[in-house]
């Protein structure tokens, strides 16, 4: 019992944070910062328990008797968890100054972002369908909320709706699909549809077909895969800044956590079936979004138009992994990590600089921006160009596994195709960097201003440059090479 | 000694960082550039006193890296990179003095960048690490055009075009590079990506085709080669001085160099398939860069026309596979760095004296200004090939080797000394002699600083003119033993 408990601990402590905060903001008595502060502690205090379970390469059942074998806990999921804890207090830190200028956020934020943690957390854990389309609401119903939570802002309230409507209408998807599944095994559990998957054949699998493909579509839809791609501008552009971080960074890396499992341990023998329908729908992907980010002006719909495109790479490897290549699954988990990072450090600097300006930022508020603002239009080009895969950043090696694996699967035509679209993005992030560095300005150099925000984004632009060119100088720190070798591991402890 | 080469290629980015972090004043900036490249030019000329030059591959240095991947920090220096490291060191030492007086510290930052970036590529022997100085050169560059040129209404659009065009061109060679790195996973079970580890690759002709269509690609762009070209002159007339000196004499021969590490020693078969088409361009690249030349106004983008003609010969040159022309290349690409990098310097004095570059309202120099006059003269002369300079040397070579090849290429190929001839004698004749125009009325002279910085190109041409037998058995045995080598595996005689 205790050591279910223990197992099940970190997730416990998110929903637990998201209680108190929730009970604490009906009385209104604390500011806003404590509430932050709260929140971070919460989260920080998940990350340093969950921290040292990474490695041990062993699998349990948390309440195994209760829950049979719902609740997986395996180096893939701990890993995942990571991941999410350090993105929600990554996105928090970062958005500190933002928050604190605002004058609507109260202490439900916090509670929504700490439940929607919760959920993704539960989402990587979950070893049964049923468990999983719950942990997936809870994360998405958080998320709707929190996308709609500038309530005075029309904007705001238009995402909110769309995003609602046709999330959960996806959402439908995988519950018929695991109906389906069901009514072939007899079993939702992920083990059990495996095994029944590679023991029969022919038309009993017809049902498994059609169920899983289904499951995949609310899984494309919501990482804004084309053709369900059509939410994304105007959801990350509606969203409050904070939650469009969110969703761009840490909700992306929830859902390939779900996918990755599906795909590699349920249906890791039909896996070439949707080989085909997952390139038709990478080609899509790619060239919409590159179109949709090509053709923005406001720099936030850029970057979300960017994130189709970097789904789109993700697609490239999950499409490879059904076609046998072994090292697709660690490159997404690593590209998600980069991208996390270039993300996360893009978003926070715009919503810095928006904290104190009340409109949105298109690429000409950026003329200039290199002689008012050094050291911040530095981080800037340095997001930009891992974003865009430059080499010697961290986004340059996660194309360069993701396009070594597709063409690793002999997919050479789709990985010609990612380098197309690399190139393209190369126009509009260098269309940044150009406006920056390009135009002197006339307003006075500002000095830089010290705040966690600035220094986590600081931080983040280091951690960008030593994880595309960090060496084994440093044995303890790990860089370009450790990175992927844990995402290797994570990925090995499925098997 | 092992690890100079490392030293070379990271002092001026430590530099950079190093300065750039702590805002040190401009006076400190400048200082610890020249040091630095100072520095680097004494190390190079160590590693040419003990460099042995049947040898091969020196001085080399392996690191790994990204263990999973096989890819490797590998440096190392033969004869032919040795040379333009040589030219990079001094160019660049030189192009710290030209600027002293650059107010703006991102300019120098920049050029300390661009420093690293073009010696990386020109050391690195792992493909990956090739790739990523490849890309990191073209930064600096970018920001130097946009940010530092001279056309102010034009210069994000060139920059733009310039980071484009190179991208679109190097984009292709990574996926060549990471086609290659698989099949030689696929084949032996590890990864690798070392250019001596591929090189034992055996590749079937269809999917070498295509993958040297990859890296020609990139390697194209670069050089520029006709129907690549279209960065070149609005990106060498947007550009402050210094990077225009460095685009063509060292980013552009990059291209060439490229060609030689990477192309010959990963596919020689396949290079030989497609070397009439080069050799076709390169031709027409002669003669249509030469027209170019002597219809443009603008004495920067007449000059880049006329280094795009030189480059043609080069690469002419390199894909005739036999000693002469290979060769020839060889010393054309020294020789026409120090002049083309010469005559580059003397148009930005040119240009910070009476702010224009245009040929129309130039006139009568020499008589105001003899010593300016006499440099860009021998400068010129030099570019155009004239004997007992160095240009003429490499040159001859080259049309030497194309006789060899066929009497009518080699025709084609001396057209190229009577078509620069043709545009340097009418430029120098409008810029120097003729009447004295409304801008150049009392035109200032070289002081003794600006003499000091030209000084050594000069003399460098000078004697390798004079004296070419000097320079020819450090790089030889090595040409011929590459020579044996593809001669081996393309199966012709040489």
């Amino acid at each position: 019992m205790i050591e279910d408990i223990n197992l099940i601990l970190p997730p416990l402590i998110v929903a637990f944070g998201g209680l108190v905060l929730m009970f604490l903001s009906a009385f209104n008595k604390i500011k806003l910062q404590n509430y932050n502060l709260l929140a971070i502690a919460f989260l920080t205090l998940a990350f340093v328990i969950e921290l040292p379970r990474y490695g041990s390469g062993e699998r349990f059942f948390a309440f195994s008797k209760l829950f049979f074998k719902m609740y997986i806990v395996d180096d893939f999921s701990i890993l995942f968890d990571l991941m999410f804890l350090l993105g929600a207090v990554f996105t928090l830190l970062v958005n500190s100054v933002y928050l604190k200028k605002r004058k609507y956020y109260s202490g439900e934020f916090f509670a929504l972002i700490l439940f929607s943690i919760f959920g993704m957390m539960t989402l990587a854990h979950s070893n049964e369908l049923i468990s999983a389309f719950i942990a997936l609401e809870l994360a998405s119903i958080s998320i709707y909320a929190l996308v709609g939570y500038h309530k005075n802002n029309p904007l705001s309230g238009e995402a909110m709706f769309k995003y609602l409507v046709l999330g959960s209408f996806t959402s439908s998807f995988f519950i018929l699909g695991s109906a389906l599944i069901y009514g072939a095994v007899d079993s939702t559990n992920i083990y059990d549809i495996a095994s029944f998957v590679s023991s029969s054949h022919g038309e009993k699998l017809i049902p498994v077909y059609m169920g899983a493909t289904l499951i995949m579509i609310t899984i494309l839809f919501k990482i804004g895969a084309a053709p369900f791609h059509a939410w994304v501008l105007d959801v990350y552009h509606g969203a409050p800044f904070p939650v469009t971080m969110f969703m761009a960074s840490t909700f992306k890396i929830a859902l390939f956590a779900i996918a990755l499992r599906i795909y590699l341990v349920d249906f890791k023998e039909i896996n070439a079936l949707w080989s085909s329908i997952l390139q038709v729908i990478t080609v899509l992907t790619l060239l919409i979004g590159s179109w949709l980010a090509y053709s923005q002006k406001v720099l936030k719909r850029m970057l979300s138009g960017s994130s189709i495109v970097h789904s789109g790479y993700m697609l490239i490897a999950l499409s490879s992994v059904g076609l046998g290549a072994k090292y697709a699954a660690p490159a997404i988990m690593f590209y998600l990590i980069a991208y996390f990072l270039s993300s996360v450090g893009a978003f926070g600097i715009l919503s810095f600089l928006s904290s104190d300006a009340k409109r949105q930022f298109t690429y000409d508020d950026f003329k200039g921006f290199a002689q008012q603002r050094p050291y911040l239009a530095a981080m800037m080009a340095v997001f930009m160009l891992s974003l865009s895969g430059f080499p010697s950043t961290i986004g340059f090696l996660g194309k360069f596994y993701i396009f070594t694996s597709a063409i690793e699967a002999g997919e050479i035509a789709l990985a010609a195709l990612g380098i197309i679209t690399a190139f393209i993005s190369v126009y509009y992030y260098f269309k940044l960097i150009a406006v920056m560095y390009f135009y002197s300005s006339d307003d006075q150099k500002k000095k830089f201003e010290f705040s966690i925000s600035t220094v986590l984004i600081g931080a983040m632009a280091i951690i960008i440059i030593w994880g595309g060119i960090g060496t084994s100088l440093f044995s303890f720190i790990p860089g370009a090479d450790g990175l992927i070798d844990i995402a290797t591991q994570a990925i090995e402890s499925l098997r | 000694m092992e690890k100079f080469l490392s030293y070379i290629i990271f002092l001026p980015l430590v530099v950079a960082v190093v300065l750039g972090l702590f805002r040190v004043p401009l006076k400190v900036v400048k200082t610890g550039a020249l040091i630095s490249s100072a520095v680097i030019l004494g190390m190079v000329c160590l590693l040419i006193a003990n460099f042995d030059p049947s040898l091969g591959m020196q001085f080399v240095r392996i690191a790994p890296w990204i263990k999973s991947y096989g890819i490797t920090y590998f440096v190392g220096v033969d004869a032919i990179s040795l040379v333009i490291l040589f030219l990079i060191s001094l160019l660049m030492f030189l192009l710290y003095l030209y600027m002293w007086d650059e107010k703006q510290k991102g300019y120098w930052y920049n050029m300390l960048l661009l420093q690293t970036g073009v010696t990386g590529a020109l050391l690195s022997l792992d493909l990956i690490l090739f790739y990523l100085f490849w890309e990191t050169m073209l930064l600096p560059i970018f920001i130097l055009i946009g940010r530092y040129g001279h056309e102010y209404s034009l210069n994000s659009f060139n920059a733009m075009k310039i980071i484009l065009m190179t991208v679109m061109g190097s984009m292709s060679m990574l996926l060549a590079i990471l086609y290659i790195g698989y099949r030689f996973f696929e084949k032996n079970g590890f990864w690798s990506f070392a250019l001596n580890d591929l090189s034992s690759l055996s590749l079937d002709p269809t999917a070498s085709v295509w993958l040297v269509g990859g890296f020609l690609l990139a390697f194209a762009i670069k050089i520029p080669l006709v129907g690549f070209h279209t960065w070149m002159a609005p990106a060498y007339s947007s550009s402050p001085t210094p990077s225009t000196v460095i685009l063509s004499a060292i980013m552009a021969k990059l291209g060439i160099y490229g060609l030689w590490r990477f192309g010959y020693e990963l596919f020689e078969r396949t290079l030989d398939y497609y070397a009439p088409f080069i050799i076709a361009l390169a031709v027409i690249g002669v003669v249509f860069y030469a027209i170019h030349a002597i219809m443009e106004d603008n004495l920067k983008r007449m000059f880049a026309f006329s280094s795009g003609a030189h480059l043609s010969m080069i690469a002419l040159g390199l894909f005739l596979t036999n000693i002469y022309a290979w060769s020839g290349s060889l010393y054309l690409i020294a020789t026409h760095a120090l002049a083309s990098g010469g005559i580059f310097i003397m148009i930005g004095f040119l240009a910070k004296r009476i702010k224009t570059v245009s040929i129309k309202e130039l006139g009568g120099i020499a008589s105001s200004a003899p010593k300016f006059a006499f440099f860009f003269l021998f400068f010129a002369l030099c570019i155009a090939g004239v004997p007992s300079t160095g240009g003429f040397v490499g040159e001859l070579l080259i049309i030497i080797g194309a006789f060899k090849h066929h009497i009518f290429l080699g025709f084609f190929a001396s057209l190229s000394m009577l078509g620069s001839i043709m545009y340097l004698f009418w430029m120098m004749q409008r810029v120097l002699y003729s009447k004295v125009k409304k801008a150049t009325v009392g035109f200032e002279d070289l002081n003794i600083k600006e003499i000091f910085i030209l000084l050594p190109l000069a003399l460098l041409l000078l004697i390798s003119g004079l004296a070419p037998s000097l320079f020819t058995p450090l790089f030889d045995p090595q040409l011929n033993a590459m020579l044996k080598e593809v001669a081996l595996k393309v199966g012709g005689t040489l």
